[in-house]
């Protein structure tokens, strides 16, 4: 378990900062949705972005996971990119 | 001598009325040198009770500068507004759990770590100012970051 609820079981190192980074790109994927300029898109990626990171909360496969934060990332450097796009 | 000191207020306050009342040359040559006292002594005089019929509160409005600035912070203010933004967090169930300053995020509000973040950000949004990661991932009450957004606004009390 990556994101556990509460910190009973002590996490291996690798789990821990495996941790960190998830919340790491859950965090900088809110702050990108901050930027998008209409109010009604923003609630909407902002749902969308905590239903995706709580439904995968309790993935224990190391393969799934790591396939999950690289989508994660990918999904990131999209909404920067688009942003960058919009902006220009 | 309290004549003098009379004269020297109503000089620096009379200056600037002065300059924007239509004086004539010699009024406006007395009063560009800060070292001339006599004359403008005498000019001030010569105006004082004229400057004193209008309203003196727009000379001293010239005077002062005005900034905007936000109200000063103090800890309750913080207090009511991080127990504010929380109480707008919809994973917060007001009437299931009592919400107090010292309860914790995990342990007595039933939050994971996801929801944390989200709060961490709002209280980012609130302020106005960056919390980093490596700070923010350890604020785990409201009362943790009243006291972390104290120290970092150099609030005290």
């Amino acid at each position: 378990m990556t994101i556990s609820r509460l910190p009973t079981a002590a996490l291996s190192l690798k789990q821990f900062l495996q941790r960190q980074r998830i919340l790491g790109i859950y965090r900088n994927m809110l702050k990108t949705i901050r930027q998008v300029p209409s109010e009604g898109d923003r609630k909407y990626l902002r749902d969308w972005a905590r239903d995706e990171f709580k439904r995968n909360k309790s993935a224990t496969n190391p393969d799934a996971i790591r396939m999950m934060v690289s989508q994660a990332n990918n999904h990131l450097e999209e909404l920067q990119k688009s942003l960058a796009l919009a902006r220009s | 001598m309290a004549s003098r000191v009379l004269l020297q207020c109503v000089r620096s306050l009379g200056r600037p009325s002065l300059r924007l009342s239509s004086a004539n040359l010699a009024v406006r040559a007395a009063a560009a040198p800060a070292a001339a006292h006599r004359p403008l002594s005498f000019a001030a005089d010569s105006r004082r009770p004229r400057w004193l019929g209008r309203s003196p509160i727009p000379s001293v409005g010239v005077l002062c500068r005005q900034y905007g600035d936000l109200p000063p912070l103090t800890l309750e203010t913080i207090k009511d507004r991080v127990m504010y933004v929380l109480k707008l967090y919809d994973k917060i169930n007001p009437e299931k759990v009592k919400l107090q300053t010292s309860s914790h995020f995990m342990k007595d509000l039933g939050l994971d770590s996801l929801d944390q973040v989200e709060i961490i950000m709002a209280m980012e949004d609130e302020f106005g100012f960056e919390i980093p990661d490596a700070e923010a991932e350890k604020l785990m009450s409201p009362a943790e970051i009243v006291q972390y957004i104290a120290d970092k606004k150099d609030v005290y009390e």
